[in-house]
């Protein structure tokens, strides 16, 4: 009868799914997706989400309505290998290291002369528009800046209420995912 | 099979030497972030610690800066704080407690930059504060110099890094404050 109990379940699959599904030895199956697992793990922890894409998490509301407080995001770490931030990017901007970054949107370019009038951005004296802005604010204003070689401007699209500054190309870590 | 368990154990073996090793004969470097960590877990606090309990960690924290140490804090959103010795940090520390239930400092990212002599280092470092059962976190990059009195490192001077070089317009409309920190999450 017992046997009867325990085969019941694997006659109901045929022998070559079951070889599929676990293989002739179970229990060295078993081990085999273990270690898998643990291998697949390590990968993307301690190499895919350390020097590919780090995920993270949005706090505050400086990138509002673009990106919500406490939304899931990931940082591009590979972005500008070849090519160079580029304005309207959003970009991730170390502190001391990657542990805490800055989220803002790339402005200004190197050797560029920024400004803003009545929140209107100008670029060399020149108006540009930004269609990633959901509205227009009046703030910020900015009397002309010069950009240094290695410098770029960044904001919050929520220009109300965001920091905003140059940083040396250095301190991008990333461009933002989604 | 047997040779390849016997090369794993053997393995296993030279980690935990190397580890043993690091940990019985630290690096200045890391003497000084497990240091500055120290300082992180003495500055934090929970409701739970009793007034004396209380008192004796700010008296600990105290003593992790050198008695004329320099304070110079501005964080976005925050009134900015100037400290001068000791006991103003320790005043400081103690008055912190009596206004907020709770408090988590931590110091991540520690670069640390020993001088030549050994006798001074220089860690930049991002500072996070954060208030157990808020949402709200506070971020901010510091550089924090420090000094060998009598073989112990301690804190001679805090000042604030602007990571954004804000610029200061004379007549400005608006005054722009907070911020959008991102925190890594692995």
């Amino acid at each position: 009868m017992n046997n009867m109990e325990t085969e019941a379940p694997a006659a109901r699959f045929p022998a070559w799914l079951r070889i599929a599904l676990v293989g002739r030895n179970p229990k060295r199956t078993l081990l085999r997706a273990a270690v898998l697992a643990v291998l697949c793990f390590c990968f993307f922890k301690f190499f895919v989400f350390k020097f590919i894409v780090l995920p993270v998490r949005v706090e505050g509301n400086s990138m509002f309505p673009t990106y919500h407080d406490r939304g899931i995001n990931f940082v591009n770490r590979l972005a500008y290998r070849h090519t160079d931030p580029q304005r309207g990017d959003v970009v991730g901007i170390r502190m001391a290291g990657p542990s805490v970054m800055l989220m803002k949107r790339i402005v200004g370019l190197p050797g560029e002369t920024i400004a803003f009038e009545d929140g209107r951005l100008l670029i060399n004296g020149q108006a540009i528009d930004e269609p990633y802005l959901h509205h227009h604010s009046p703030a910020p204003y900015l009397d002309p800046v010069t950009l240094g070689p290695n410098e770029y401007y960044v904001i919050g699209d929520n220009r109300m209420n965001s920091d905003r500054g140059r940083i040396d190309r250095d301190r991008i870590i990333g461009k933002i995912v989604l | 099979m047997k040779r390849i368990a016997q090369i794993l154990v053997l393995a296993a073996i030279v980690v935990a030497a190397c580890w043993f090793w690091t940990v019985l004969f630290p690096t200045p470097e890391a003497v000084v972030r497990n240091r500055l960590h120290s300082l992180a877990k003495n500055l934090s606090f929970n409701s739970q610690s009793g007034m004396i309990s209380q008192a004796l960690a700010a008296q600990k924290a105290a003593d992790y800066f050198t008695p004329d140490v320099d304070v110079d804090v501005n964080v976005a959103g925050y009134d900015p704080l100037t400290l001068h010795g000791r006991d103003e940090v320790q005043q400081i520390a103690m008055a912190a407690r009596s206004r907020l239930s709770s408090l988590k400092i931590e110091f991540l990212d520690m670069n640390v930059t020993i001088d030549p002599g050994g006798q001074t280092a220089k860690v930049n470092l991002t500072g996070k504060a954060t208030i157990p059962g808020q949402r709200d976190i506070s971020a901010q990059e510091f550089n924090f110099l420090l000094k060998k009195v009598d073989g112990k490192w301690q804190v001679y001077k805090v000042e604030t890094v602007k990571t954004l070089s804000e610029e200061k317009v004379p007549g400005a409309r608006r005054q722009l404050s907070g911020k959008n920190t991102m925190v890594v999450t692995t």
